[in-house]
């Protein structure tokens, strides 16, 4: 499918924009290791939508502001994308760090919001259940516990290893250490403004989920008004991109094109 | 003119056997069900013993620093050990290398220690800042991404609370607080002499330039050291001054023997235990995300510098990691090392690794009684060591 790669200027932050398909408007906000990525899934979604896919400020090829210290930052950021774009209201499909900002998004602008599609979203913090700590592991195994079948991890792994590849890398979880080192992958406030979100919302997560594990789903959907949830068998936490497929079909069902 | 530093890590030395291959580092994760208090106060009296020997041994100052939930170095609070050493030696320096000003919740407790300990010193502090190593980020939650503007921001606190008449009112991104006005405050005006040992960023090498405290080199190969230093005083003549080599420090594990030969065969395990195990820091701990300028890590990457974990003791040797030897040849190699970093403070010593206290004392009495008069200007016989 062809996909168009341009760099637009919200605000003082050059932010990098793939979009692709017609259709309604659809955010695709992405997970924090798949920046500046044209998945299979963007895809398949882009077949029945208008995707908008950026890189969020401080990932990919997006500029990293001084002033970013937060999801509230985001979300400001992405308001102001939609109005550069003349876009009133908007899905949400956002996985993981995506789904917290897609999430803190349709928590603040409700209005603004069709429908919403959450993949093992970060965001918020379940008693007793260990989240598994990106900043504390080598990075070889980080990017191999983002899936329930190790060999799916290739599609998201540097094709070689030079200077470059490790800065960048480290300027991108420096980036999520900003907004997340602590509280680590969740905002306190959050849990109790779920019920803010007005816009029927699908969460989807992995059974095998080694990041953010299974009983998270069931925080959410307790916690968002018009949620419903469904758990994808053999696979982990990069939802989209271990069942790429599936999570397609689903999102677009829900979505209703 | 040289000024001598007697310094101690504290190290946890009770590692199981089978440390290398059983535990990835001997921070942050190493379980601290390893660490045995009994044993611990035992340690921790023979450590001040050391640090008090060293001041009738003629030492100019003895060091204390910081480091957290770790085997490396078991002194969280060097302000607590100062304080016990305020009380048994007179006239030493007590230098605090450093207190890690970015991690504490509120840098004005650091002001108030320092202040009370060089109340209670009668003057005798000197008060190190530093950032704290990454892996203490991890260790105490603080986010590494903050961690150079915090260490700025606590640096100008602390420094105002110290000179400013208070109350005032300090309004920082990170620390802010309406009535700073610390009780008591420190005796040497217009303060303690603020020391920063690093392992050199620019940044810190032309913010200490710029303040003119004295730089202290620490544990870095000697061509890096040499290199740092000679920033620092091309910074001070940028600044419009020369560095004297009282601000010019270097800081090296020491072990002196009877002969190269000995000394060598000494120290050459407690030193691998330094490196091998104290010092075992997986890139990840070592650097989180932000503690790092990504110019310093590609620096560090391009370079391709063998961690020092992984040097052999012949390699630590070559590099200068370390300085061992008998009385001559440490004196010598100090001469030379004076005349090419122009240093005026040399921090060195003490109980390293898994040393046992009567090899670190012998070293310490051997560098004491033949190495130190030969930088001294007066004749070494009115400083003759005691037991």
């Amino acid at each position: 499918m062809a996909y168009r790669s341009d760099v637009v200027q919200v605000r003082d932050v050059r932010t990098h924009l793939q979009r692709g398909g017609r259709g309604s408007p659809l955010l695709v906000l992405h997970p924090e290791f798949t920046a500046h990525t044209w998945a299979p899934y963007h895809d398949a979604l882009a077949a029945r939508f208008h995707v908008l896919a950026p890189d969020h400020p401080g990932f990919g090829s997006s500029q990293r502001p001084a002033w970013l210290e937060s999801i509230d930052d985001l979300v400001f950021h992405y308001v102001d994308l939609l109005d550069h774009l003349e876009i009133a209201r908007v899905s949400i499909v956002g996985t993981s760090l995506g789904g917290w900002i897609g999430a803190a998004f349709a928590v603040a602008h409700p209005e603004r919001v069709e429908r919403l599609v959450l993949a093992a979203p970060a965001g918020i913090k379940v008693d007793g259940v260990a989240r598994y700590d990106y900043f504390a592991n080598p990075v070889e195994d980080v990017l191999v516990h983002l899936f329930h079948d190790p060999t799916r991890a290739a599609q998201i792994l540097p094709t070689e290893y030079g200077a470059e590849v490790l800065v960048r890398g480290y300027h991108e979880l420096t980036t999520l250490a900003r907004l997340s080192w602590n509280p680590y992958l969740y905002d306190p406030t959050l849990t109790r403004r779920l019920a803010r979100i007005n816009a029927p919302t699908l969460i989807v997560w992995g059974a095998e989920d080694r990041v953010l594990p299974p009983p998270h789903a069931d925080a959410w959907v307790a916690r968002v008004p018009h949620a419903m949830l469904k758990i994808l068998p053999a696979c982990g936490h990069l939802v989209p991109f271990e069942q790429a497929g599936a999570f397609a079909a689903l999102a677009i069902e829900f979505l209703g094109a | 003119m040289m000024q001598f530093f007697y310094f101690h890590l504290m190290p946890w030395p009770h590692l199981p056997r089978d440390f290398e291959q059983a535990y990835d580092s001997a921070w942050v994760t190493l379980p601290n069900q390893l660490y045995d208090p009994k044993r611990g106060h035992r340690l921790y009296n023979e450590y001040l013993d050391e640090l008090e020997h060293a001041e009738r041994l003629g030492f100019d100052g003895v060091c204390v620093n910081e480091h957290h939930q770790n085997a490396y170095g078991t002194m969280p609070s060097p302000n607590l050990m100062a304080a016990a050493l305020a009380r048994r030696t007179t006239r030493a320096k007590l230098a605090i290398l450093g207190n890690a000003i970015g991690l504490r919740d509120h840098p004005l407790r650091v002001a108030e220690e320092i202040a009370m300990l060089d109340v209670l010193s009668g003057g005798r502090v000197i008060s190190g800042f530093v950032r704290g190593i990454g892996c203490e980020h991890l260790s105490l939650g603080i986010n590494p991404t903050h961690s150079r503007e915090r260490f700025y921001e606590a640096h100008d606190l602390i420094l105002r609370a110290w000179t400013e008449p208070g109350p005032f009112t300090f309004e920082g991104d990170h620390f802010r607080v309406r009535y700073a006005n610390i009780w008591p405050r420190p005796l040497q005006q217009p303060h303690p002499p603020v020391w920063l040992p690093s392992q050199g960023s620019p940044e810190t090498i032309a913010f200490g330039a710029r303040h003119r405290y004295p730089f202290v080199s620490v544990f870095t190969p000697y061509a890096n050291a040499r290199r740092l230093l000679r920033e620092y005083q091309d910074e001070a003549e940028r600044q419009g001054y020369r560095a004297t080599p009282q601000q010019l420090g270097f800081a090296v594990p020491l072990y002196v023997g009877r002969s190269d030969a000995e000394a060598r065969r000494d120290a050459k395990p407690h030193l691998l235990w330094l490196f091998r195990r104290g010092l075992k820091i997986p890139p990840h701990f070592l650097a989180p995300p932000g503690y790092l300028s990504e110019d310093t890590l590609r620096r560090f990457l391009l370079a391709d510098i063998k961690p020092p974990s992984e040097l052999s003791f012949e390699e630590l040797e070559r590099d200068g990691y370390i300085l061992v030897g008998s009385a001559a040849t440490v004196r010598d190699r100090l001469k030379e090392i004076q005349r090419e970093l122009n240093i005026g403070l040399f921090v060195g010593g003490g109980r390293i690794g898994d040393m046992s206290h009567d090899k670190a004392m012998r070293s310490a009495e051997l560098f004491a009684r033949e190495v130190m008069p030969h930088f001294r200007r007066r004749p070494p016989a009115a400083r003759k060591a005691v037991r």
